[in-house]
């Protein structure tokens, strides 16, 4: 069942990414969006074993590379340290609403940080654009309050996968 | 992370690899030309979401269409009376603008100068927008097999929206003018001086003169010089009343006429390319080749 898992998980990324690329092209409180397919990223990572989710994490970054315009591998290596970082994380048995919401928050600051920081060395002057800060955290906050239907929607897809493996 | 005396695990190795490929893929794709294995990554990847993308967007877009009209319904009635007042002072206005049109008309044909209006152009709807905050791009459903290839300029009814820079056979990537990336040479209706803008992401354009010898004020139209797309199309308005001072660039700010987050329709001009223009002028030196509009029945 490993490879349905990473195929679900996988889906779930993508499905995430052409949302974002549709649905929150017209759904753009203070004309920002949320990070949706980094959301659905760190919560498959919560299932999926470390190597698992950094490749997951890597695919799904790279179709979001291929569907924006800035340089290709920007998003998949975004992507593949909030993976690992997800996977550190989710070891120390932190647990809790609040602890996750404050995880989601903080992986997705990490996320975009990251972002901002590679465009910047790749030549796409991030860090020069005005308003860089709200592009950082406004899609965190957005991220933290789409949290819980994503969470609960890779609970019912990826986790019973996880049940089959282990039974 | 790597404790001494303990080798790297698995995940951390193939962690390691994958940001090394990355980086690879990043450097390679910076490098390389508008013709490469990137680009060929990119457009097979276009053909193969734009119909789900496609599929999503026709669910989203009528509820969001729903969700807006719910919430605007409150307005609704003054917006009613205010525009009735409107139409009645349009209509007014019309009666003059129509004389005006067929002076400006006389005036263009004595100079040669052809409108945009003019040229042939391409009806595509926007389906899809970049997947982070940072992207200042959108995507169309036409592409190549509707005479769209790199390069070409994009407009709707307020004006410059951005150039085509990635066409696949259905459908194409339209690289926005708030993209810092991208430079439009513009001319200062009121003054015929040059000058280019530069995005800024979702802040004003940043309009830059080196040799401008008249101040610029506020309210005055930037249009298209005809370098690298149509002369005469707006791109917007001087938001700073600035004069150059010696030995300095003239900088100050321009509002896009066109409002981005409402982009819907655009049109591409498929009928006109920076080769067909005269450096000096912007205006023409060949007719664009015939073009229907291939969309045009199929929106």
């Amino acid at each position: 069942m490993t490879s349905g898992k990473i195929i679900i998980s996988l889906g779930f990324v993508i499905a995430a990414v052409l949302i974002q690329t549709t649905a929150f092209e017209y759904i753009r409180p203070f004309d920002l969006a949320p990070a949706l397919g980094m959301l659905a990223m760190i919560a498959v990572a919560r299932y999926l074993d470390a190597e698992q989710a950094i490749l997951v994490a890597f695919t799904g970054g790279f179709l979001q590379d291929l569907l924006g315009g800035a340089p290709l591998g920007l998003w998949a290596i975004t992507f593949t340290i909030v993976a690992f970082v997800t996977v550190k994380v989710r070891a120390r048995e932190v647990s809790g609403p609040p602890a996750v919401l404050i995880g989601v928050f903080g992986l997705t600051v990490m996320g975009q940080l990251t972002y901002v920081i590679l465009g910047t060395l790749f030549g796409q002057g991030f860090i020069n654009r005005p308003g860089v800060a709200w592009h950082v955290l406004v899609p965190a906050v957005y991220n933290v309050i789409l949290a819980y239907p994503v969470f609960w929607l890779t609970k019912v897809t990826v986790r019973p996968q996880e049940r089959s493996r282990i039974g | 992370m790597f404790p001494s005396g303990r080798r790297l695990d698995r995940a951390t190795a193939l962690f390691i690899s994958l940001l090394a490929v990355g980086f690879l893929i990043a450097t390679f794709d910076v490098r390389s030309s508008e013709a490469s294995a990137t680009t060929v990554l990119r457009t097979g990847a276009l053909t193969l979401v734009a119909p789900a993308q496609g599929a999503i967007d026709y669910v989203v877009r009528p509820v969001v269409g729903f969700v807006d009209g719910i919430s605007n319904i409150a307005g609704l009635r003054d917006q009613n009376e205010r525009l009735a007042a409107e139409v009645s002072r349009l209509e007014d206005q019309l009666r003059e603008t129509s004389a005006l049109e067929r002076r400006v008309a006389e005036l263009e044909a004595i100079n040669d100068l052809a409108p945009p209006e003019d040229l042939a152009a391409v009806t595509a709807r926007i389906y899809s927008a970049g997947p982070s905050t940072f992207d200042q791009v959108r995507f169309i459903n036409k592409g190549s097999s509707d005479g769209i290839v790199v390069g070409q300029a994009v407009i709707d009814e307020n004006g410059l929206v951005g150039r085509i820079d990635l066409a696949t056979g259905s459908s194409a990537r339209v690289r926005l003018i708030t993209d810092p990336l991208v430079s439009v040479g513009v001319r200062i209706q009121d003054t015929n001086q040059t000058g280019f803008v530069t995005g800024r992401g979702d802040e004003l354009l940043r309009l830059d003169m080196f040799d401008a010898s008249e101040p610029v004020l506020e309210g005055a139209v930037a249009v298209t010089d005809g370098s690298r797309f149509p002369p005469g199309i707006v791109v917007g308005f001087v938001t700073e009343t600035k004069a150059a001072e010696v030995d300095f660039t003239l900088r100050t700010t321009v509002d896009p006429a066109t409002a981005f987050a409402e982009l819907d329709f655009v049109k591409v001009i498929v009928g006109w390319s920076p080769l067909d223009a005269d450096p000096e002028t912007g205006n023409r030196l060949i007719d664009p080749p015939s073009f229907t509009d291939p969309g045009s029945n199929r929106q």
